[in-house]
């Protein structure tokens, strides 16, 4: 634990100011990376071949007559210089205009309003279970000898190797073509849920258990650990009570990275289990050249990761005052 | 006419008629009317699955793809379609006639019928849709080349409208079958584009209810349809209360789906799910090859090596499609050995021409001059390799297909070739074809009737259009070819015209520009309780309006 100066008005203060100042280097940082996000996705998806005006025109192949081609290229702004067209998307976005989808021809704003929602209950709803999947997986594997250490580090490594696809597959010859327990593709109903968030949870929860473990293990032979056995507590209190929430602080950090990771997992599965969101529209997007979608995608997903950062950033300051006062110290 | 060459989902129109027997298979357990115990009863909502891409417009008229072809024809009737023999027939048109200099076509029209917002259907409506297909601004692409010859619409009555050509066009009826130029409510029309891709009206035997993107399009029953096509298996409106259309992209799990009942209907069945469907007694598969060309291998005369005719023949000669074709596709394709579908009567087939012959084709490299190898075993012509280069539209060819041209890859490497394949997305693929940078390539093109040799081999379609697409991939050019396909698509009588069409199919093959492999398929898989479903003879999309549910 640190010594710290907590008490003194001055300290306060510049902690204070300090708050403050991290918070606008945030805000700072979060709007570049937004910048650039959009600039890298405008010009990127202008270098893979493929005209956007055809996806106006229902894909590329399309036999549309020269006139056809010069009403859509004016409509949409195409015949202009691509630094014009640049800046006219630059400007659109800083009045938070997200433009019209060449494809489907609706406000891009609506359409992702419409699919965010299932993307993020999918994502949120799999963070949680591989939370638990975890932790249930790291208490165990360091509590119940070589064996299970052995095994459940086995698990670990396995399955945070999954492919999503080909776990997604064995799970619906399991459950759907098998045993017939669960839809195959996704319904409105929870049980249509169950399939995708498996898919999602079961690697990351790989990842986030051996995180746990290894932070379960150094803190089991920590000095307080000790101390706390040496007052009578039981096994099973220590690590419920003191060993876990210490061990859960480095997988807390990485639920932001999980929550990205979770989104770029949510392509696969939201199109293999049929579920409406994000990950599929993005995918739909890339194939017809759909610039405004795949910026508007790619500009929220960005923003989701970025939130998720900063949030899980404050959240372990609040709940960490070594990281608070890390700064103070000499 | 055109195109419509695309992905899975784009392809386009079609032309004459004449025809074929169409290869509708049902298999299992369809019942057919007239059987005891298949009476069909109404009610019941039938879930279709679609592994086509969703479309982006419901409207068939913009763009104009397959997967708005499949669901239009729910919702949507043509002027006319066509039955098995690949004859003609009426369907909202009653009866057509045509003056003697071929330039003036005359359609009567039912006089009973209504869109299901309430206006009339009647020659002004035609009228309508004509100009709204050929108008800039709704950006069409496929009834627009299929109408490319009509120069005005006239209403003559309210029940007769007369089209008035600039040049004949025997294609003309098969061009009107086709559901990317069917008849859409003017009223409906009038509302524009944004509007009217999100739930167009039309006569047809269910409306659009409503439509969530990337998921449903609930389509329910019209009360008061009375304009079924003339091969309808009954009159007045349809068995089914309603059809959910849903979009399910992954092969696997949309088969998955199938069997624990969650969807009624499927389509794009690959191979391997077709086999295991068909060792159930609970699946009916339903075969229903698409019209216009047959899927084949164009081999790019306008470059080397394929601008010398005996290394066309060599490489046909060295590879080995017919093993390939069986193990990879279990059964469910035929080879095909003619430029078009087998469903189109006047296709043209030379077994005789493709017989595979590794000692013919070395010797035909040898005099060809490629007389060398290198260190790979490859052949090497004045300092340079004997390489073709394969660039695969993976959307357009499905896992099975790039099996097969895999295996292509390896027996053409006995005879010294070198096979370079590539696997892309469309955009890219459409990109590496337009600069001209390919040897070989697979590109399917649905239309129907046997015009589409027009488009695939005269000489004008290698110039690209302004999108910089060209339909000619084997960049064939040749003036006797040329000549025989325009006096075929001008001259009305139909046995002249099958006669021109089979000196063409000649030229063609016989000059090894193509490797025909099968039709192009096109599978759909029913659940045991779908009954009477069937393709419709047009471009073989399933119609549901006889279709009925068992056990309701």
């Amino acid at each position: 634990m640190t010594p710290g100066s907590a008490g003194s008005r001055p300290a306060q203060r510049s902690r204070g100011f300090r708050g403050i100042r991290w918070l606008l280097v945030r805000l700072g940082g979060a709007i570049f990376v937004l910048w650039a996000v959009a600039t890298l996705t405008f010009f990127a998806i202008r270098l893979i071949p493929g005209d956007p005006a055809e996806a106006v025109l229902g894909g590329p192949g399309s036999q549309a007559s020269q006139e056809t081609l010069d009403q859509v290229r004016q409509d949409y702004g195409l015949d202009l210089p691509l630094a014009v067209q640049y800046l006219n998307a630059l400007g659109r976005l800083l009045t938070g205009d997200l433009g019209t989808s060449y494809a489907l021809k609706v406000p891009v704003s609506d359409l992702l309003g419409a699919q965010i929602g299932g993307t993020l209950v999918l994502a949120f709803t799999a963070l949680c279970v591989a939370w638990l999947i975890a932790l249930l997986l790291s208490v165990w594997s360091t509590g119940g000898g070589r064996v299970a250490a052995a095994v459940g580090q086995g698990i670990e490594l396995t399955s945070a190797a999954l492919p999503h696809f080909w776990l997604a597959t064995v799970l619906i010859a399991i459950f759907s073509s098998t045993l017939g327990w669960l839809p195959p593709v996704s319904t409105a109903t929870p049980a249509g849920l169950v399939l995708p968030t498996l898919t999602l949870a079961i690697p990351l929860a790989g990842f986030l258990a051996q995180v746990m473990r290894e932070t379960l293990l150094d803190t089991l032979d920590a000095p307080f650990i000790v101390s706390a056995r040496a007052r009578g507590e039981s096994e099973r209190g220590i690590r419920l009570r003191h060993a876990l929430r210490h061990a859960s602080l480095p997988a807390i950090s990485l639920s932001g990275w999980a929550l990205g990771y979770l989104i770029s997992g949510a392509v696969v599965v939201e199109t293999i289990f049929a579920r409406p969101g994000l990950g599929r529209t993005l995918l739909q997007a890339v194939t017809l050249r759909d610039v405004p979608i795949v910026t508007g995608v790619v500009l929220l997903v960005a923003l989701v990761y970025i939130i998720m950062t900063v949030v899980t950033d404050a959240a372990s300051r609040l709940a960490d005052p070594r990281l608070r006062n890390a700064e103070a110290q000499p | 006419m055109h195109i419509a060459p695309h992905s899975r989902a784009r392809r386009g129109l079609a032309t004459v008629a004449a025809a074929t027997g169409v290869a509708l298979l049902f298999a299992g357990c369809q019942a057919t009317p007239g059987e005891s115990g298949s009476t069909p009863v109404a009610g019941g909502t039938l879930t279709y699955a679609s592994g086509d891409a969703e479309p982006t417009c419901l409207d068939p008229h913009v763009g104009g793809n397959y997967p708005q072809a499949l669901i239009a024809g729910q919702f949507l009737d043509s002027l006319v379609s066509r039955n098995t023999d690949g004859t003609i027939i009426p369907w909202l048109a009653t009866e057509w006639s045509v003056s003697d200099d071929n330039l003036s076509w005359d359609f009567t029209l039912k006089d009973d019928v209504t869109f299901t917002d309430g206006t009339p259907f009647n020659a002004e409506a035609v009228k309508v849709n004509v100009e709204h297909l050929k108008d800039p601004a709704t950006e069409s692409s496929t009834g627009y080349l299929a109408l490319g010859k009509v120069e005005s619409v006239e209403v003559v009555s309210d029940t007769v409208v007369r089209f008035s050509l600039s040049t004949p066009d025997s294609a003309l009826l098969e061009s009107l079958s086709q559901p990317w130029t069917a008849i859409e409510s003017p009223a409906g029309i009038a509302r524009g584009m944004e509007e009217n891709c999100q739930a167009p009206i039309g006569t047809g035997p269910f409306l659009v209810d409503e439509w969530v993107k990337q998921d449903h399009v609930s389509l329910v029953r019209n009360e008061d349809y009375n304009s079924p096509p003339a091969d309808a298996k009954h009159d007045g409106k349809a068995y089914l209360d309603g059809i959910e259309w849903r979009f399910l992209p992954d092969s696997a799990s949309r088969y998955a789906a199938l069997q624990a009942g969650q969807v009624d209907v499927i389509d794009n069945a690959q191979p391997d799910t077709i086999a295991a469907a068909e060792k159930t007694s609970t699946l009916a598969h339903l075969d229903a090859p698409r019209p216009g060309a047959s899927n084949r291998i164009e081999l790019n005369a306008g470059r080397s090596p394929f601008n010398d005719p005996a290394v066309r023949e060599a490489f046909i000669r060295a590879v080995d499609v017919n093993d390939g074709i069986e193990s990879l596709f279990f059964g469910s394709a035929k080879r095909s050995y003619s430029p078009l579908s087998s469903i189109e009567a006047t296709g043209y087939s030379d077994e005789s021409l493709f017989g595979t012959d590794l000692d013919e084709a070395n010797a035909l490299l040898d005099s060809a001059g490629w007389t060398e190898r290198d260190a790979d075993g490859y052949r090497v012509k004045d300092g340079e390799r004997l390489s073709l280069a394969f660039p695969v539209s993976t959307n357009q060819s499905i896992p099975a297909e790039q099996s097969l041209f895999e295996q292509i890859q390896a027996t053409a490497k006995d005879a010294g070739f070198e096979v370079n394949l590539s696997l892309l997305d469309l955009s890219s693929w459409y990109g590496v074809l337009g600069e001209n940078n390919y040897d070989l390539v697979s590109a399917p093109y649905t239309k129907v009737g046997p015009d589409v040799l027009r488009i695939l081999y005269h000489s004008d379609g290698i110039i690209p259009a302004p999108s910089g697409y060209f339909a000619n991939h084997s960049q064939v050019s040749d003036p006797e070819l040329d000549a025989l396909l325009t006096s075929a698509s001008e001259i009305s009588d139909e046995d002249e015209r099958a006669a021109l069409y089979e000196q063409a199919q000649k030229i063609i093959l016989e000059g090894f520009h193509i490797l025909p492999l099968y039709d192009q398929q096109n599978h759909f898989l029913l659940g045991t309780r779908v009954k009477d479903a069937r393709a419709l003879p047009t471009v073989s999309t399933p119609t549901f309006y006889d279709a009925w549910l068992s056990g309701q």
